[in-house]
């Protein structure tokens, strides 16, 4: 990692969120490594709020907040008006949350990224609806609770595979990035911003207020989902160059679900049959990376 | 329409101000803070050397720095890095993850590099102090007192009885474990900080009062030159020696006779080293000792060369009788049984009737030695004596301090324990002349590396180290998600076909390369090595880079208290505590 990256800082102090944001932390490496040249497109998200109250702003960037479901459709239309002063050179970086990209604001991303609109989208993924009260989303992982899947309702099925969507689109880049491994989230900035086209990176991100984790946890919680192959660092190119960027050892995902509230309804059985699930998805990345026959 | 001919302009909300004005410092209850604290290799070195910034250094390739942060509290890295028994390892955090960091192989290698390049060490030294002090005995204890003394600004000199100074290490340590190099590199060091050393000068009672004339302090550092009485018959035959003497005359350079089977009786250094060295002299050895292979007292290690070179050991037997027959000896051997044990090792006694009898061509006894005369001792009795962890201070109603140290007064006889004592000796005189007799233990208390025994001088003179908390730093304190598994360096050894042919020394050097590579595995336990992870990881950009010598500070004006860095710190040198309200 290049000192001058990491040393420059987009973020002011001062924002509103909360102890311990995994979102937070994902903010300041992604714009770190794309640099002041930068137009932020920000659809309704924790981050619409992080950000500060009007007057305020806590990004040293441009800012547009935008309607939930229009992070794929403002951001066609910021690059089209770069291009038309003949600006190639900004960057034009959508900023959403799990809901904005996984639901809400799905149509006007598929749209915008089949039209291979030149701009990178970041999705930063906290697996629910936090800044409106911890509601489910189509990424919260099986076996979640959350304030709408409460109790013995808790979320009984998968968390839906946007990277494979986005791969689908045979778009140049799509990424997995941690904020628990920076060098590797910095270095697939970088390459996002240097390739022309859509761009799509997807950031887990902790939440110790939904994930119901001590705050001082979320970097190593976000290292455990990686390690356990939970949440495994990868990038795809054109649609079809699989890489695998880490390569974890036999750690079980039973120590990633024991540390978080949120997950502690879950039964042995349970874990069990999240662990096969956990290996499936595994071994089906490691068939598309040809690293298995 | 042209938006500058609109009625009714679209009106756009633009932010202009930051969110700096809102200082999130006020949601904390938690305060994360820097807090280097103490490494346990440090605590269980007896010379309290900063292990952990050692191995810092020499992982950034500052060789010379991690050298001289050796010589602040120690001056024998050359002879430590090679024979000290290094319990620091013993205590060493990275044990649980994989094996020790090999401490003492990077000790010698710090040391070989600056004698291989000529580096004079650049010390902190205090102004001259008017007191002047006599040291007497160079070996490690002396010399060590000498140093120290030296380094608070005093004018010290030493007297030896031998021909050269060094003490045990001169005169008794084989070759093959401690080049004459290696501890002449030490010792020159010690009297280029300013020390004097008068050899061939055996301080005599006589000489002793006048000497308490001229000085204000002597220190008394004369060792365990003799050995003990087996107290068996046959003992006075010539065949009979010690095994003290034996080594003595190899190191002044004679080649005693060893054809044939000679028996070394003891179990401890002495009885190893004169072993090893007969098996290399072409002879034969024979090693008998009164408790078993794990109750000795010398390093397991040695034991196990000594053996593979061709030591024989016999286990629990005591020497009874010895007698001549014809032109070689007979000794008679009672076999002795466990009765119990001691501190870990057994307790044995006489098993009654049972006795054999081995016939050799002479017998070196190794059964622990004493100071060559009462007098070194320090004096009975509680009147003006205090007695400190490593040295003893006699204050008589007139002339000068005595200090006792080294094997004389140390509980466990090695070198750096010396060298603990030097230490110990240097601070008490200074405390004393200073601030008076009664500041002393506190003085010292305040100068323990943890919770001590051992000392620091760094902390004595006022160093960054006084500001470490004493907390040692646990292995489960380790944020080991930084630390993969990587082999310890393996020590390069002569073959022992090559070994017994010589008394070359047998410890190989290691590369700088290897070198750096294993001070990278060292977790620098407590300390920050300014891997700036607190600064990335902040969601509060809340840690600000400065150039004080922590490098970066909170800034408590927006910090939430999340406790990020404090977790993410790989090594421990930071604390989180609760909030004064
Ligand atoms: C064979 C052997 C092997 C050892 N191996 C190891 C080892 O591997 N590792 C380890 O840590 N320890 C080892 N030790 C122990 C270690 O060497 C001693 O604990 C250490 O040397 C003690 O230091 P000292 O300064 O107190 O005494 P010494 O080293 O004995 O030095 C005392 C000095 O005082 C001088 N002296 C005595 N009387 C007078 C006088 N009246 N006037 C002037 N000078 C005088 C002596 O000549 C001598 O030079 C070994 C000891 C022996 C005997
Ligand atoms: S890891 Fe390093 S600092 Fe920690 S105990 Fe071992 S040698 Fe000392």
């Amino acid at each position: 990692m290049l000192t001058e990256i990491m040393d420059r800082e987009f973020v002011y102090s001062g924002h509103v969120g909360c102890p311990g944001c995994g979102a937070t932390i994902a903010m300041r490496f992604v714009l770190k490594a794309l640099g002041e040249k930068t137009i932020m497109v920000l659809p309704a998200c924790c981050w619409s709020v992080i950000t500060g109250p009007y007057p305020l702003s806590a990004l040293k960037i441009p800012v547009i907040h935008a309607a939930f479901e229009t992070g794929g459709a403002t951001a066609s239309g910021v690059r089209a008006a770069l291009d038309m002063m003949g600006d190639t050179e900004t960057t034009v970086l959508t900023w959403a949350g799990d809901g904005g990209t996984f639901d809400i604001g799905f149509q006007a991303l598929s749209g915008a990224v089949e039209r291979n609109e030149n701009f990178l989208y970041v999705c930063y993924d906290n697996e629910a609806y936090m800044n409106t009260g911890i509601q489910r989303s189509s990424s919260t992982p099986y076996g979640a609770w959350t304030t709408t899947t409460t109790g013995q309702d808790w979320k009984r099925l998968r968390k839906k595979n946007i990277v494979e969507v986005l791969v689908a689109h045979r778009i140049p880049y799509v990424a997995t990035a941690s904020i628990a491994f920076p060098d590797d989230l910095l270095r697939k900035t970088q390459k996002a911003r240097e390739t022309k086209g859509s761009k799509f990176i997807h950031i887990y991100a902790s939440c110790p207020t939904g994930w119901r984790i001590p705050s001082e946890m979320s970097v190593k919680i976000a290292r455990m989902a990686v390690q356990t192959n939970i949440f495994p660092l990868y990038e795809v190119e054109d649609g079809r160059k699989y890489t695998i960027n880490y390569k974890p050892k036999e750690y079980l995902v039973r120590e990633y679900f024991k540390l978080q509230g949120r997950f502690k309804h879950l039964t042995d059985q349970d874990l069990d049959q999240i662990q096969q699930m956990v290996n499936e998805d595994w071994e089906l990345l490691l068939h598309k990376a040809g690293d298995r026959s | 329409m042209n938006e500058a001919k609109n009625p009714n302009p679209l009106f756009m909300p633009i932010t202009y101000l930051t969110t700096e004005s809102n200082k999130t410092g006020s949601w904390r209850f938690l305060h994360p803070q820097y807090d280097e604290k103490t490494s346990p290799c440090s605590v269980a070195c007896p010379a309290g050397e900063d292990i952990a910034r050692i191995e810092m250094l020499a992982s950034q390739g500052l060789f010379k720095e991690a050298w001289e942060t050796i010589l602040r509290e120690n001056p024998f890295p050359s002879v430590c890095g090679r024979v000290c028994f290094h319990p620091c390892e013993g205590q060493c955090n990275r044990r649980e993850l994989d094996m020790a960091v090999a401490i003492h192989s990077l000790e010698r290698f710090l040391a070989d590099t600056a004698i291989r390049y000529g580096i004079k060490p650049v010390l902190e030294k205090r102004p001259s102090q008017k007191q002047r002090i006599a040291v007497i005995g160079a070996g490690p204890a002396g010399l060590s007192a000498a140093w120290f003394l030296s380094m608070l600004g005093y004018a010290c000199h030493v007297f030896e009885a031998s021909a050269e100074a060094g003490g045990v290490l001169r005169w008794g340590i084989p070759l093959y474990r401690l080049p004459l190099n290696a501890l002449l590199h030490d010792i020159q060091q010690v009297e280029a900080q300013g020390v004097t050393i008068y050899t061939g000068k055996p301080v005599s009672p006589d000489v002793l009062e006048i000497m308490k004339k001229d000085y204000d302090a002597v220190f008394i550092g004369c060792g365990h030159g003799r050995g003990m009485s087996m107290n068996v018959p046959g003992e006075d035959l010539k065949e009979v020696s010690e095994g003290l003497d034996f080594l003595r005359k190899l190191r002044e350079g004679e080649t005693p006779p060893c054809q044939g089977v000679s028996a070394i009786i003891g179990g401890g250094n002495t009885a190893i080293d004169v072993a090893r060295s007969v098996v290399r002299l072409g002879g034969k050895a024979l090693l008998l000792y009164r408790r078993r292979r794990q109750d000795m007292p010398a390093l397991e290690l040695e034991v196990e060369m000594a053996l593979e070179e061709g030591v024989k050991l016999q286990e629990l037997v005591a020497p009874a009788a010895v007698a001549r027959d014809e032109d070689q000896v007979v000794l008679t051997l009672q076999e002795m049984k466990i009765a119990g044990d001691e501190g870990g090792r057994a307790r044995v006694a006489p098993d009654e009737g049972k006795t054999r009898k081995v016939r050799i061509d002479r017998i070196f006894k190794a059964i622990g030695a004493q100071a060559d005369e009462p007098r070194h001792q320090p004096p009975a009795g509680d009147e003006g004596l205090l007695s400190l962890s490593h040295t003893v201070l006699v204050r008589g109603n007139q002339g000068p301090v005595m200090v006792f140290g080294g094997d004389l007064t140390n509980e466990t006889k090695s070198v750096v324990h010396a060298v603990a004592s030097g230490k110990e000796a240097a601070m008490a005189l200074d405390t004393l002349f200073r601030e008076g007799f009664e500041a002393i233990v506190p003085k010292l208390e305040a100068c323990r590396v943890g919770e001590g025994p051992s000392l620091s001088m760094e902390i004595y003179m006022g160093g960054q180290r006084r500001l470490r908390n004493p907390h040692v730093v646990r292995y489960e304190e380790i944020n080991t998600d930084y630390f993969g598994f990587i082999p310890r360096v393996i020590q390069p050894r002569l073959l022992k076909e090559e070994r017994v042919q010589s008394f070359e020394e047998i410890d190989l050097k290691i590369s700088a390369n290897l070198a750096m590579k294993e001070s990278e595995r060292c977790f620098n336990c407590g300390l920050c090595n300014q891997c700036d992870n607190c600064f990335i990881y902040c969601p509060d950009t809340s840690v600000m880079r400065d150039k004080d010598h922590q490098g970066r500070h909170i800034n408590y004006d927006y910090c939430k208290g999340c406790g990020l860095c404090v977790v993410e710190c790989p090594r421990n040198a930071m604390s989180l505590r609760e909030e004064e309200s």
